[in-house]
């Protein structure tokens, strides 16, 4: 989600001193009144939700022994480098009335929102509000950025039903900033690059355009400040905005250059949208890494490919597709196939890991100031289960690591959002159809 | 309560003339006087409404005393038994307001004009008076306060107005000669009063001025033609709902489907065109059946034929679904060399007459009705044009001729070169000549960059730094100095000149308007006059028609009308499409033919195309373009009969009485109507097994509760009128197996029964609808929401026209000339300035 970022309180802050304007900008102002020490408490806590589809062969992905020692399981194996950083969480289960398991719609749709979706393939969508946006509307205006959300597979021009009786919106997006407003997913990195770092290829040209931004923004002041002579109080109010905002965006400037734009290995800006998936993918994880490095945002949400993907993986020796290897029929060859594909999945996802373990912040690394989520609103999917769902946390934000957390069976997945919403300071008295914060990270 | 009961006067306005069918007349009833306590108060619509004022007034009773007398002894007679000092319901005491101080009590005063303008009050139950003396009440009134009016106009005082992202990109577009695609540069805007041009409504943020800086150096670098511009892709996205299996308007004959984009080359070079076909839910490509070509074209020559489809395709699709998908989409694959500038990219089927149509039970015209199915037509769902790669040069693009008026043949030329180079940017981008402080600034960029990459690389900085400059993004319009508080004066000429160029053109002005400005003639009322129709006349006046037109009857939201595709299955976007552009040339054609604004209501004739003319049932029509053709057909005349208005106030699966009641006393009556309180019940489905109820049944269930009936009993009899169209704006006459019930009753009492009979309802009173139209138009104009001191112009515009037959031009030459137009009221000093606050700007 792409917000402004909100000025007001600076702006009454300025009327308050009767100062409009050359008033310095004082660093306990930015952002605006957050309170110094919170801020620090946050140690700017990165959050992220990394959705995969068509669920997964949970006998080989929930490991068989709990506690600290349990045991990776083969689709698991990848994480092992970041085990101390790791909980595997069993045994949580997406809202679903009834008897009712509905299929792959509602399977994305109810990963991060803890409902039941309105069944309807028409404009009057009805979900909930995500993790992810709950956590944005906490920390997000501390970012240029309050939130990405990002996809691989376009399918935004459709209209209708993606799912029998579910609207398409359901299918393409995990995240919702309102239960009403399902955000679009970005599946350009093009666009993501531009979003994050502006539209220069290298970080060279990049610290060059900054610095000539910032003389622009000097002399566009001048201009505004000819006007302020000339304008009335009201309208004197509206240009002092205006100027707030450039010495904002200055603040902004000053703040990349102080980072050294060179210190950010960012990738060069990608012309367009890669041909293959792990590519594509790969290149929507490092984007993510680098503006989670350049602090451009601390939210972000990825679904690396879409329910009903019908994708195939001939780089892993997976001839068929992704959706029709889901409905295995219990036949070993082919949850064979799907053990191989939740794997890759897994490898692409230890990569950018490893990408947040290597990047410098602060005291530690990115990784070590990230929660971040894996998992999917599907478990076996021969029968579209909605239980045990496979989810996976890491990072530094998850407390103490290298865990498997079984709770009680069927523990709505609205617990543990409950849990991480608290953990980013943003408790909720209930998340969907939760029954209680479940007690996984600390 | 009465139709009217929960329509407070909150703002002046005006309103539909009683008629005398009004019910209540004989019933004898005591009155009750309503407690009106604050807070519900405020839950209450708005009404707006007035009609004919001093026309139906003789002179005489205009000037006696004694007319003031008769005003008293009515409001006596029929208002004080309720407002009065005692009982002060509403808050009203009109047995203490004094008749001879009408003008100083103007906000009290246009409530009672709206009330008795709406026929509002008194009361239904209550006694009323004859029609004549509702006139003339209010005529007198009227009088009053638009005498008061003449001689201290009140011109109001938008806010510091920033460029909307359309005015932005016109602005580009006449000042470098360079169309961009403002809405992939700027965030869009909020509306306000209907309208996205509203001043307070457009605020600043640093994202915003983020936006606003990149697309500055985007478009320096697209109008100069940089050549270190790096590749890059944009994508253009076709509608799944749009049919691909018919010729569209503008693409080469002989194709069937896809699509045609502008397209800005940014330098010579070479350039990749790629398009994807339309996939299934699975990732099945639609329509591989049959062998296809598909045609790439620039500007209407061929570039590549790629074939697919066919037998081999299909057995591939049916063992590697995804696979084959990739492969037939990297046949829609070419590189081409392009030269820079502006070019129209065309990619369609050709039309394959061996194609056939699986064969289904009921054809349907729409060519894909769901997500699910892979057989039929296939269809375009993206394409994306990438580069340059190679670029060769910057060529010679519309921009580049635009901004180099000179090209230095030494090095000591370069400079004066630039020089005149800005000052000509700069006039135009500011809208008025260029001052030595800003040529300074400005210059300095140029300078900068020329000594690090030479003429063109400064001439770029220059360009980016002028379109960057508040001066370009604001419309400022400064207070003289020495003025009076709160005092209204006339606006300087180039303030006039972009007041202007933003109303009639949504851009800025052009050098004929500057010229005109600089020499003082646009104070002239005959030169202004000239002016108006110079610029109404220049195709540029589209805008009004995109701009206004297109927010004003709400045709902006049809692109989110989605009829349920099981009621609905042939519609499509091609009929969304039609749709829009059919109401958009009727209200061009008024504005070019300057006719009287009443055809938009009663016209006997229209535009469509084919598949608009099926919909209709016109016959005869035949082709994807649009042409006049005359209606004959009595229940499709004007605006009430236009399947854009119909579909964009239905339900994806029914009829809305509710929402086109609520569109026609909003847009065509002028009138406020506020939203449902929250946690309304909705309609209540039909249960399995259960008789279907009608539209008309369904709507009556609802208004057995009388939370709901309190609004609905005004809202739906209006809507009801229209039942005999569907919700697709289709004829019937029957709903759920019953003969459609068209009767209803207008907020004046006034019975209609079906579209004929409203349509004559309103063009009986022509002044209501050209009231609520001017006001809308002096809103756009104005760039604010209108109070109730602003009633005296809009009265005085629409007698104005009223005098031409309410020709476009007298409308629009009204609201130029007018005072809130001309002028403006300097700020006053803030503790007065708040409780002056319009009632309209409260309402945000």
């Amino acid at each position: 989600m792409f917000v402004s970022k909100k000025v007001l309180p600076r702006r009454r802050f300025l009327k308050g001193t009767g100062a409009l304007i050359g008033l310095p900008l004082l660093d306990a102002m930015v952002p605006a009144f957050t309170p110094q020490a919170k801020a620090q408490a946050l140690q700017n806590l990165r959050f992220g939700a990394v959705y995969f589809p068509n669920g997964a062969i949970m006998q080989q992905f929930t490991p068989k022994t709990f506690g600290a020692d349990f045991e990776l399981t083969p689709i698991l194996q990848p994480l092992a480098p970041f085990r101390d950083h790791l909980i595997v969480v069993t045994n949580l289960t997406r809202s679903h009335p009834g008897s009712q398991v509905g299929d792959h719609a509602v399977s994305a749709a109810g990963f991060l929102t803890g409902v039941w979706p309105k069944r309807t393939e028409a404009e009057d969508v009805l979900a909930n509000t995500t993790i992810d946006q709950i956590v944005a509307q906490k920390i997000g205006q501390e970012t240029p950025l309050p939130s990405l959300e990002l996809a691989t597979e376009d399918f935004t021009g459709y209209v209708g039903g993606c799912s029998p009786g579910f609207s398409c919106a359901y299918m393409n997006t995990i995240s919702w900033s309102s239960p009403t407003t399902p955000l679009p997913m970005e599946i350009n990195p093009r666009a993501v690059f531009e979003r994050l770092f502006g539209d220069s290829g290298n970080s060279g040209e990049r610290l060059a355009r900054l610095r000539r931004e910032s003389g622009l923004l000097d002399s566009i002041s001048e201009d505004a400040r000819d006007l302020e002579r000339e304008l009335g109080p009201r309208d004197r109010a509206r240009l002092g905005d205006y100027l707030d905002n450039i010495r904002e965006i200055e603040r902004r400037i000053q703040h990349s250059e102080a980072r050294g734009a060179a210190e950010i290995a960012t990738p060069d800006a990608p012309i367009g949208t890669p041909d293959s998936f792990e590519e594509h993918a790969s290149l929507m994880f490092d984007l993510t890494a680098a503006a989670f490095q350049a602090d451009v945002t601390r939210v972000f949400t990825f679904m690396m490919s879409r329910e009903l993907s019908q994708r195939t993986y001939p780089q892993i020796g997976v001839g068929e597709q992704h959706h029709s290897v889901s409905h295995h029929q219990n036949r070993p060859e082919k949850m064979a196939q799907m053990v191989k594909i939740n794997t890759y999945y897994i490898q692409l996802y230890a990569r950018f890991l490893e990408k947040l373990r290597s990047a410098p912040d602060g005291d530690g690394s990115v990784l070590d100031h990230s929660l971040l989520v894996y998992g999917a609103g599907m478990a076996d999917s021969n029968g579209h289960a909605t239980d045990p769902l496979p989810v996976i946390l890491t990072g530094g934000g998850v407390g103490r690591g290298s865990r498997h957390v079984q709770l009680p069976v069927r523990t709505p997945i609205g617990n543990l959002w409950m849990n991480i919403a608290g953990k980013f300071g943003a408790p909720v008295p209930s998340f969907g159809d939760s029954t209680g914060k479940a007690d996984v990270v600390s | 309560m009465t139709p009217f009961g929960l329509w407070s006067a909150q703002a002046a306005g005006r309103g539909v003339k009683r008629n005398e069918k009004v019910g209540g007349f004989g019933r004898a009833r005591r009155v009750r006087c309503a407690r009106v306590y604050p807070k519900r108060r405020e839950a209450k619509k708005l009404s707006r409404i007035f009609g004919l004022s001093a026309l139906f007034l003789s002179a005489a009773l205009l000037v006696s005393a004694s007319a003031q007398d008769s005003v008293r002894a009515a409001l006596d007679q029929y208002c004080v038994v309720c407002h009065n000092q005692r009982l002060k319901t509403a808050a009203l005491e009109l047995d203490k307001a004094d008749l001879a101080q009408v003008p100083q009590h103007a906000e009290l005063w246009e409530k009672v004009v709206l009330k008795l303008r709406t026929g509002t009050m008194p009361p239904a139950g209550a006694r009323r008076p004859d029609v004549a003396t509702y006139d003339a009440v209010a005529s007198w009134i009227e009088t009053q306060i638009d005498g008061a009016a003449r001689t201290h106009p009140w011109a109001g005082r938008p806010l510091l107005h920033r460029l909307n992202r359309s005015e932005y990109g016109n602005a580009i577009r006449d000042l470098l000669d360079l169309e961009i695609d403002s809405s992939a540069l700027l965030p869009p805007d909020d509306s306000a009063f209907g309208f996205d041009n509203i001043s307070s409504a457009l605020g600043v943020s640093p994202s915003l001025q983020e936006r606003y800086l990149s697309a500055a150096s985007k478009i320096a670098a697209v109008a100069v033609g940089d050549p270190h511009s790096p590749p890059s892709s944009q994508t253009w996205r076709i509608r799944q709902d749009l049919s691909q299996n018919e010729h569209l308007d503008g693409l080469p004959l002989g194709t069937v489907g896809g699509v045609e984009v502008r397209y800005n080359f940014p330098l010579d070079g070479q350039y990749r065109f790629q398009a994807k076909l339309y996939r299934t839910n699975l990732n099945i490509v639609r329509g591989l059946e049959t062998a296809q070509q598909v045609e790439f074209s620039v500007d209407g020559k061929r570039l590549h034929l790629a074939s697919i489809g066919g037998p081999e395709d299909l057995a591939s699709l049916f063992e590697k679904p995804t696979e084959t998908g990739d492969a037939v989409d990297a046949r829609l694959n070419v590189e081409v060399p392009i030269l820079a500038g502006p070019h129209a990219v065309a990619v369609a089927f050709l039309d394959n007459a061996q194609f056939a149509e699986p064969a289904r039970l009921q054809p349907f015209l729409r060519s894909s009705v769901d997500n699910f199915d892979w057989a039929g037509h296939p269809h375009l769902q993206t394409v994306t044009v990438t580069g340059p790669f190679q670029p060769t040069g910057p060529g010679d693009t519309p921009s580049r001729r635009r901004i180099f008026v000179c090209h230095p043949s030494s090095p000591s030329a370069e400079t004066p070169c630039a020089r005149k180079i800005i000052a000509e940017l700069v006039r135009r981008a500011y809208r008025q000549p260029a001052g030595a402080a800003d040529l300074q600034r400005v210059m300095k960029f140029y300078e900068a960059a020329r000594t690090e990459g030479g003429f063109e690389r400064g001439i770029q900085a220059a360009l980016e730094r002028v379109l960057a400059s508040p001066k370009l993004v604001f419309r400022p319009e400064r207070d003289p100095v020495n003025v009076e508080p709160g005092s209204s004066y006339p606006i300087r000429g180039f303030e006039i000149a972009s007041r202007l160029s933003f109303f009639l053109w949504s851009s800025i002005p052009d050098d004929r308007s500057l010229q005109l400005a600089g020499q003082g003639k646009l104070s002239q009322p005959d030169e202004l006059d000239r002016e108006v129709r110079r610029m109404l006349a220049d195709p540029r006046s589209e805008a009004l028609v995109s701009n206004f037109a297109a927010q004003w009857l709400e045709l902006r939201n049809l692109s989110n009308v989605q009829p349920n595709t099981n009621d609905f299955p042939d519609f499509d976007d091609n009929l969304r499409q039609s749709f829009r552009r059919e109401t958009e040339l009727l209200f061009e054609s008024v504005l070019r033919e300057d006719r009287s604004v009443l055809d938009l209501l009663n016209a006997d004739y229209t535009f469509v195309n084919e598949r608009l003319a099926r919909h209709y049932g016109i016959p005869n029509v035949y082709g994807s373009g649009f042409r006049l053709v005359a209606i004959h057909d009595e229940a499709r005349k004007g605006l009430l009969g236009q399947g854009s208005i119909l579909a964009l106030t239905s339900h994806a699966e029914r009829t809305s009485p509710v929402l086109r009641g609520k569109w026609i006393l909003e847009n065509l009556l002028g009138l406020y109507v506020a939203p449902p309180p929250a946690d309304v019940p909705p309609l209540k489905e039909q249960k399995e097994g259960e008789k279907p109820r009608t539209m008309r049944e369904q709507m009556e269930e609802h208004r057995a509760n009388p939370v709901c009936a309190s609004c609905h009993k005004t809202l739906d009899p209006i809507g009801f009128s229209l039942e005999n169209f569907d919700a697709v704006g289709a004829w019937r006459a029957q709903d759920a197996g019953e003969p459609i019930d068209a009767t209803g009753v207008l907020a004046d009492g006034t019975h209609v029964n079906g579209v004929v009979s409203l349509r004559q309802a309103l063009m009986s009173r022509p002044e209501v609808f050209v009231t609520a139209l001017t006001e809308k138009l002096l809103t756009y104009a104005l760039g604010r929401g209108l109070d109730y001191r602003d009633m005296p112009q809009v009265r005085a515009i629409v007698r104005g026209a009223s005098r031409g037959n309410y020709r476009f031009s007298a409308l629009i030459l009204g609201v130029v000339h007018s005072a809130p137009f001309q002028m403006r009221t300097s700020s006053e000093p803030r503790t007065t300035a708040s409780p002056g606050r319009s009632s309209a700007e409260i309402r945000e």
